[in-house]
């Protein structure tokens, strides 16, 4: 009894002690991380809405001359080197654009790239001289070619690879190096280990919308779809701790196989102490 | 022939078994806080074994020794990840049972004669684990790796005349640099843990010398020793074994479900010598100390010679505290000091963590006030009680 008692009181001292050094310092330190806003209403209202065929012309007119649209077989005008030497930074393949990105979002971005993105330098133009019409067009076309089911590892790829290498999994950034700290200023961080680096919550307010967490950073709001978000996210968290499985299967194993442990040994005190007292 | 027989004729073992063993007798009054000690061995054995397997992956060069360790022992090995969690919570868990450890000794009073060697050489293994420790944690080359032992390693600077050149030669560099972990590594793997073994046997010797304290604090006379105490074989052992099972099934639960607070997510990203992080905290075993050093803000050079002294001050208690009274269970003034020091120990621990401004500053003085406080009360105390037992044997 008199060791319980011992117990229960280093139990607490300790549990106050592991409260104040992690959730709590924790919560000082980091603060609420806000929640995300996947509706983007902070841009115009926009419904876009139109026909595939024309979309597909002025995407070829107005789009094609840096964007590919592989899907559809359409090549970008230029190679990489030359849209690195002209924005610093490779224009993405549209093929799948709209399956990750909101159309509300889509449509504001084609518009004004620098407002929706939150990046005053991006490098993109903006293509204000398209109707709204036009643009509704487009976006029909892009839809209408863009994969349904995307994996994590395919909406990484189309969201973030331009700028960011992903090393463990022998993904390199498709700009290169000396471009991207001319574009951004740095070199965007390797995302192997963001999974474990940052908490989930993080990392979906982050790509949501990057100022709100990090203010003045150059990273883009790319207006990811929740669901875009939360696979990518997921595929971060996979990617940066993939025994997470193993560790919970063996981890039973081990403390089932210690309690036995706890049995026998607790069973063999008793009878070695019957005697004493 | 017996195996037995014929290594007792060339070894004496029967002999030894009954010294160290079955006629080595322990108090019965002793509680499963002296436990501890033995748990302290099972940790260390662990983070060897451990420590050797990671050994034989990682690598010791700025360029390499992230991705070696996050990569190739975390993903790539086969159950490489379970030796770096055993090995991270280890060190994490074993300054938890040193520190139980050590305010067992204090409150019990196991530092005062004749257990001050006993006391000494174990602030020595305090040290050296913290060093060890320390070197350690930059080895993975992370972000908080990094900032921390530049942090540590300038403090140094201050030391007045050799502090910039001592800076430099402990670092290798001008910052932390692929010097300085490699040098770190060599003391890490090598030369702190061979001090430990060393230490810890000196240490194990003396208290085989000198005897178990106890709960009362009162020695039991020699001839009692078979009546009032119990053989550590098997009877001090079976409890021993139990207290092990139950600390092992608590330590698997942090190693396989509850690391984070020993592999910082922060350290997850590689060093960066030009991007500072926001908030840099040393591991949480460091923490009060740290506080310390924080604490008299008005001052950096008070602050340093505060944290030095925090760092040293509990060596020497067995000459602030000379109360005859050896054990804190018979002592109620010393009773209360002791737990005001175990709480603001704690405190200091949590605001060592929190960004030292406004209020948490003033708390952070507040605190390193109380903790020094506590050992300069040690001696006031002591004459009191001194007083009143002179008062009470008159009386008598
Ligand atoms: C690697 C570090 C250490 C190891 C392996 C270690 C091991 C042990 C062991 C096995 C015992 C006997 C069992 C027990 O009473 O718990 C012991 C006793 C003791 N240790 Fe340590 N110890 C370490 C560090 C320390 C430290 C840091 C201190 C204090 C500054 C310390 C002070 C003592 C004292 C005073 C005793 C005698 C306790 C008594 O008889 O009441 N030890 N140690």
């Amino acid at each position: 009894m008199k060791e319980l008692k011992i117990l229960a009181v280093l139990i607490i001292v300790v549990l106050i002690g592991y409260i104040g050094i992690e959730p709590y310092a924790k919560h000082v330190m980091h603060g609420t991380i806000p929640p995300p806003d996947f509706s983007y209403l902070d841009l115009p209202k926009f419904e876009p809405a139109g026909d595939p065929v024309k979309g597909k012309e002025l995407f070829k007119a107005n789009c094609a001359s840096c964007h590919s649209l592989k899907a559809d077989g359409i090549e970008a005008g230029m190679d990489k080197k030359t849209a690195e030497l002209s924005f610093h930074v490779v224009p993405p393949d549209l093929s799948n654009i709209a399956a990750i990105v909101e159309p509300h979002f889509l449509a504001n971005f084609i518009r004004d790239p620098q407002n929706a993105t939150k990046n005053p330098k991006f490098a993109m133009p903006p293509m204000g001289y398209l109707t709204n019409d036009q643009i509704g067009d487009i976006i029909a076309y892009l839809k209408s070619k863009a994969k349904k089911e995307l994996t994590g590892k395919e909406i990484l790829q189309d969201a973030c690879t331009r700028c960011h290498s992903v090393k463990y999994q022998k993904i390199q950034a498709i700009t290169s190096k000396e471009h991207l700290k001319t574009y951004l200023g740095k070199i965007p961080p390797d995302l192997s280990l963001m999974g474990r680096a940052k908490e989930k919550e993080y990392l979906i307010t982050f790509i949501n919308n990057p100022q709100v967490l990090l203010p003045g950073t150059t990273m883009p709001r790319l207006g990811l779809t929740e669901e875009a978000t939360e696979k990518v996210v997921m595929y971060l968290d996979k990617i940066a701790d993939p025994h997470k499985e193993e560790r919970k299967k063996i981890g039973m194993w081990v403390l089932i196989y210690m309690l036995i442990g706890v049995a026998i040994t607790y069973a063999w005190k008793r009878k070695i102490w019957q005697k004493i007292h | 022939m017996k195996l037995i027989d014929w290594l007792d004729e060339r070894l004496a073992v029967r002999q030894l078994i009954k010294v160290m063993m079955t006629e080595y007798y322990v108090p019965k009054n002793i509680n499963f806080l002296w436990s501890f000690g033995v748990l302290i061995i099972l940790t260390l054995t662990i983070l060897i074994i451990s420590g050797i397997f990671l050994l034989m992956y990682y690598k010791p060069d700025a360029n390499l020794a992230f991705d070696s360790v996050n990569k190739t022992i975390m993903m790539d090995v086969s159950y490489g990840w379970i030796f770096r969690h055993v090995h991270a919570v280890g060190a994490s868990i074993i300054f938890l049972l040193l520190y139980i450890h050590m305010a067992r000794g204090i409150y019990y009073g196991s530092f005062k004669p004749p257990r001050e060697i006993v006391w000494i050489t174990g602030y020595v293994l305090f040290i050296l684990m913290s060093a060890t420790a320390f070197t350690g944690y930059l080895l993975p080359w992370g972000q908080m790796s990094y900032w921390a032992a530049q942090t540590i390693t300038t403090l140094f600077e201050k030391i007045p005349f050799i502090g910039p050149d001592l800076v430099i030669w402990i670092r290798g560099h001008f910052i932390v640099e692929d010097p300085t972990l490699t040098r770190f590594f060599a003391l890490h793997v090598v030369f702190l843990p061979l001090l430990l073994i060393i230490f810890t046997a000196i240490h194990l010797y003396a208290v085989r010398i000198v005897g178990s304290n106890n709960e009362d604090g009162v020695p039991i006379p020699k001839e009692e020793k078979k009546k009032k105490g119990i053989p550590f074989w098997p009877v001090f052992m079976a409890k021993e074994y139990f207290v092990m099972a139950v600390f092992l099934t608590f330590f698997f639960f942090l190693v396989f479900f509850h690391y984070e607070f020993a592999m910082d997510p922060i350290n997850f990203t590689p060093a960066n010598k030009l991007q500072t992080p926001p908030h840099i905290y040393p591991e949480w075993y460091f923490l009060a100390y740290y506080e310390v050093l924080r604490g008299f803000f008005f001052s950096q050079n008070l602050g340093l010679i505060a944290f030095v002294l925090s760092m040293f001050i509990a060596m020497f208690l067995p000459w602030l505290d000379k109360s005859p009274i050896v054990s804190g269970k018979h002592r109620p003034m010393f009773q209360v000091a002791f737990w005001i020091f175990i709480l603001d120990f704690v405190f200091l621990t949590v605001l060592g963590k929190l960004p030292p401004t406004g209020l948490y500053a003033w708390l952070g003085l507040i605190g390193s006030i109380i903790f020094f406080a506590f050992f300069f009360s040690l001696p006031i105390i002591s004459k009191i009680e001194r007083k009143q037992i002179e008062n009470g044997g008159n009386k008598k």
